[in-house]
């Protein structure tokens, strides 16, 4: 006993003497970060606990703090400055193909008090480059500014960037013509293109896909689930769509041309009906594009905010913005539904002298002019559409019905038996699925890079995560390999960049490969003037810890 | 029989137990961690439009204020919007009811009729061989979680047999001009096997256990064996004395038991893709959607409060011995 505390006297009286003439930092505080529950989210929460162990190598008390979804996003989104790191994801959508909104809204310091930056990145260089890119008309300009705005998010590792997933579903090639099946850029086969291409090889001509959620609304002026855009973006034409490719293409509107920066004048297809049978005018695009601008559809808003005036004439429609947008046509024209003002106008005159908006208006036969026309809506049960004859890109299907299926294993079992023949929705492991596929023969199944990632996002306002060296070292510590192989089976390709590899034009594969290790974020930690005290971290010389409990 | 005043008395008490079970609900979901516009407001949204929400959901609004417009709007026959939908619950709830209701009364008439049989007769052959063969498995059907019997069921007759389809009420696509014409169709019987076999299954247990316990009961009175005495048939005695004797706890008891499924069908719902009211519930609660949530779990309660209400009445009608007075 004696002994011991000899030596303990001596450690610490050597501890004295080797101490710097500044005070040594405070001890970090345990920091907590966040998941959902396993069973809600299974690969956040395995690489949550995979990235707590890492750092608690680096000499860090870490502590997981498991919590449902409301709750993790009321604290984390409107409780700004009172948690420490939390797993998050960006979905991948269809309007995400122009890297805009993520590159901007995510990281842009205009964008933290209370919007889209809600870790609080602040970089006033980052936000130079990124509002140059947003009005830089000129692709390859633009393409060179996006690059830099990767590389400057590499170097701060704001958030610790982990994995886009890859989007796995698959469908009965004995019902359905694989080589006609589109494999849409970060959003994987079930896309438009693929419900309107899609070639019947006998005489099973309905495509029956599944959902496990219910559907909320079938209504052009709400976004609302992620299932009810699949019959929104069908029933309801738009002037441009995002192509296979990523990129808008002519839809509704057969050319568009950029008149100066701030102008861009579209022509619309002839002959063009809506499913009662009226003509689509002109008038009725520019309606679409002034409904959203009043207060009766508020998630449209945002994307027809930069709209100064619309002008119909003919059959051509002009666009004046209020300022340049390399965006516009991806964020806002192959956004909006183009609906018919005979039905909305009356519709939203009366919502007018009311409290509700158009969200809570919903038709009972809904019109719009695309590809297919609506059938029916049987609650949680299906939902039922039918190609129109009169559209220039006839479905090559006769029928797209969607049924609810609440239970993830017999939803595999479905498309099997026949009962479904597009699995359009599978939560389950991707391996089953693919074992399936292998011992059933009939069956195809693609796996695409998603637009969307998972991350974890550290709390930039709050110390010692407002040190990018901290987070980069934090960062370093962690294998993406690794978590590709453990929390997403391999269904998953390794991030660094909020821009994915799926959209291979803006995307700056040279940040990707970053090197990782313990020993390296160690030297990292050390490089920022963090220290092992008796194997804890500490705050750099001279710093107090100033959000202990 | 009840006088009126025993049923006045009856009808005040259920009225008190719903306004417990309202105002539980209410408590229950404000209590709850999280902002309760979670999963309607998106994130994007400015903080103005926020506040107009909140303003327009009265969650702006203190606590009790907010409870006794819930209390008011509820008698009213006002459930609220929901969250998830932007519709009345009131219409959502309704339209969900009938899909619930018809799976109950179909898997509890099979469980019961079979039951009730079975029972009787388990108790005619006791301490034979078919007792010690049947009890067990009476027990250990009662014992099998529902939604490991459903997805048995459906591996067995749906994905290896063909059978019958997987989930659903109805063939992809297939249209009804009502409901009548669809709860008629064969269709709809094929969907309705799996998911009604499963609940029949596992209630069965219950009414074969009571009627096999009762008839035990009631073959050691003397009228049993004044009947034999007389040189009646087993036949006769078994179903005209015995069984009549023996069959009230069980009706009785049925009442009760199409409460309970009620809420016993939110598993079977699940995994069969069935468009009920407890497949509702769950995603209502999942997605915070509180008026919803309330409204389902308010439908749930008065059907079983009604339906206890119901036995009570039964018992008294069928047994006249019992009295209330």
């Amino acid at each position: 006993m004696t002994r011991i505390l000899k030596t303990i006297a001596a450690a610490a009286l050597a501890t004295l003497v080797a101490a710097p003439a500044l005070a040594e930092g405070d001890k970090i505080r345990e920091i907590s970060i966040l998941t959902r529950p396993q069973a809600a989210q299974p690969s956040e929460f395995q690489f949550v606990n995979i990235i707590a162990q890492e750092w608690r190598k680096l000499g860090l008390d870490v502590k997981i703090q498991v919590m449902p979804w409301e709750q993790m996003a009321d604290l984390v989104w409107y409780n700004r400055d009172k948690w420490d790191v939390t797993g998050w994801q960006m979905v991948g959508r269809p309007e995400r193909s122009d890297p805009d909104e993520l590159i901007y809204n995510l990281y842009h310091s205009s964008t933290a008090p209370k919007g889209y930056n809600f870790l609080g990145y602040n970089n006033p260089d980052y936000d130079k480059v990124v509002e140059a890119q947003r009005v830089e008309t000129d692709a390859n300009k633009r393409q060179t500014l996006l690059k830099q705005a990767q590389a400057m998010l590499a170097e701060d590792q704001p958030a610790l960037m982990l994995v886009h997933p890859k989007s796995t579903f698959a469908f009965d090639k004995t019902v359905w013509n694989a080589s006609t099946v589109v494999d849409q850029g970060g959003i994987g086969i079930k896309n438009t293109w693929t419900f309107i291409e899609m070639e019947p090889l006998g005489d099973k001509k309905d495509i029956v896909l599944n959902s496990a959620d219910n559907i909320q609304g079938i209504n052009p002026l709400w976004i609302s689930g992620g299932t009810d855009s699949w019959i929104t973006e069908l029933i309801w034409d738009r002037l441009l769509r995002i192509g296979p490719d990523g990129l808008p293409k002519p839809w509704a509107a057969e050319s568009f041309e950029w008149v100066d920066a701030t102008t861009i004048k579209l022509k619309l297809r002839d002959g063009m009906k809506w499913h009662d049978g009226k003509p689509v005018t002109a008038e009725d695009v520019k309606f679409s594009f002034e409904a959203p601008a009043g207060e009766e559809a508020p998630m449209y808003k945002p994307f027809v905010g930069n709209i100064a005036s619309i002008e119909a004439d003919g059959n051509s429609v002009t666009f004046k913005l209020k300022k340049p947008a390399a965006a516009f046509t991806t964020g806002s024209l192959s956004k909006i539904n183009i609906i018919p003002k005979h039905i909305w106008e009356p519709i939203l005159t009366d919502l007018g002298v009311k409290d509700d908006n158009a969200e809570s208006h919903q038709e009972k036969m809904p019109i719009g002019s695309g590809p297919y026309k609506f059938t029916s809506w049987t609650t949680n049960e299906e939902v039922v559409l039918a190609a129109n004859d009169g559209h220039w890109a006839r479905p090559k299907a006769d029928r797209w019905i969607l049924r609810i299926v609440s239970n993830t294993e017999a939803a595999l079992g479905m498309l099997r038996s026949g009962e479904v023949n597009f699995l359009s929705d599978f939560s389950g492991d991707p391996k089953i699925l693919l074992n399936a596929a292998k011992e059933d023969g009939d069956l195809e199944v693609v796996s695409t890079i998603d637009m969307g990632f998972r991350y974890v996002a550290f709390n930039n306002r709050r110390p010692p995560f407002d040190s990018a060296g901290f987070r980069r070292a934090l960062s370093a510590a962690i294998n993406r390999d690794l978590i590709v192989g453990a929390a997403f089976k391999g269904f998953a390709v390794k991030s660094n960049s909020v821009i994915s590899p799926a959209l291979p034009f803006w995307h700056n594969a040279e940040v990707v490969d970053m090197k990782t290790g313990a020993d390296l974020a160690k030297s990292i930690l050390k490089e920022s003037g963090f220290e092992l005290v008796g194997g804890k971290l500490h705050y750099p010389d001279g710093v107090k810890e100033s959000l202990a409990e | 029989m009840l006088g009126l005043k025993q049923i006045g008395g009856r009808l005040a008490q259920l009225i008190f137990v719903l306004w417990a079970v309202a105002t539980i609900l209410f408590l229950i979901f404000r209590l709850m961690p999280g902002n309760p516009l979670a999963a309607y407001i998106d994130p994007t949204f400015t903080e103005e439009q926020q506040l107009i929400l909140m303003a327009k959901f009265g969650l702006d609004r203190p606590l009790w204020e907010q409870y006794f417009i819930y209390l008011w709007n509820l008698l009213q026959g006002e459930l609220g919007d929901s969250f998830f939908y932007r519709q009345p619950v009131f219409d959502r709830v309704l339209e969900l009811l009938p899909n619930t209701l018809i799976l109950t009364f179909s898997s509890l008439i099979v469980a019961y009729a079979f039951g009730i049989i079975a029972g009787a007769w388990l108790a005619w052959r006791r301490g034979g061989l078919a007792e010690r063969v049947a009890i067990p498995i009476v027990l250990t059907t009662r014992a099998l979680p529902e939604f490991w019997l459903g997805m048995l069921l459906l591996a067995i007759f749906s994905f290896s047999l063909g059978w019958f389809p997987a989930g659903g009420t109805r063939s992809p696509g297939e249209e009804y001009s009502s409901l009548f014409a669809l709860y008629s169709s064969t269709d709809f019987l094929a969907h309705l096997v799996l998911p009604a076999a499963t609940l029949a299954i596992y209630s069965q247990g219950l009414p074969l256990l009571l009627m096999r316990s009762n008839m035990l009961d009631v073959m050691g009175e003397d009228f049993v064996t004044m009947a034999r005495i007389k040189g009646l048939s087993s036949w006769t005695v078994v179903v005209r004395h015995a069984a009549r004797n023996a069959l009230l706890p069980v009706v009785t008891s049925f009442a009760i038991a199409v409460g309970y499924q009620i809420q016993g069908n939110v598993v079977v719902e699940t995994v069969f893709s069935w468009p009920g009211l407890g497949r509702e519930l769950v995603n209502a609660v999942s997605a915070s959607d509180y008026p919803l949530a309330q409204g389902a779990f308010l439908m749930i309660a008065i059907v079983v409060v009604l339906m206890n209400l119901l036995a009570d009445l039964l018992y008294s009608l069928l047994d006249p011995r019992i009295s209330h007075a």
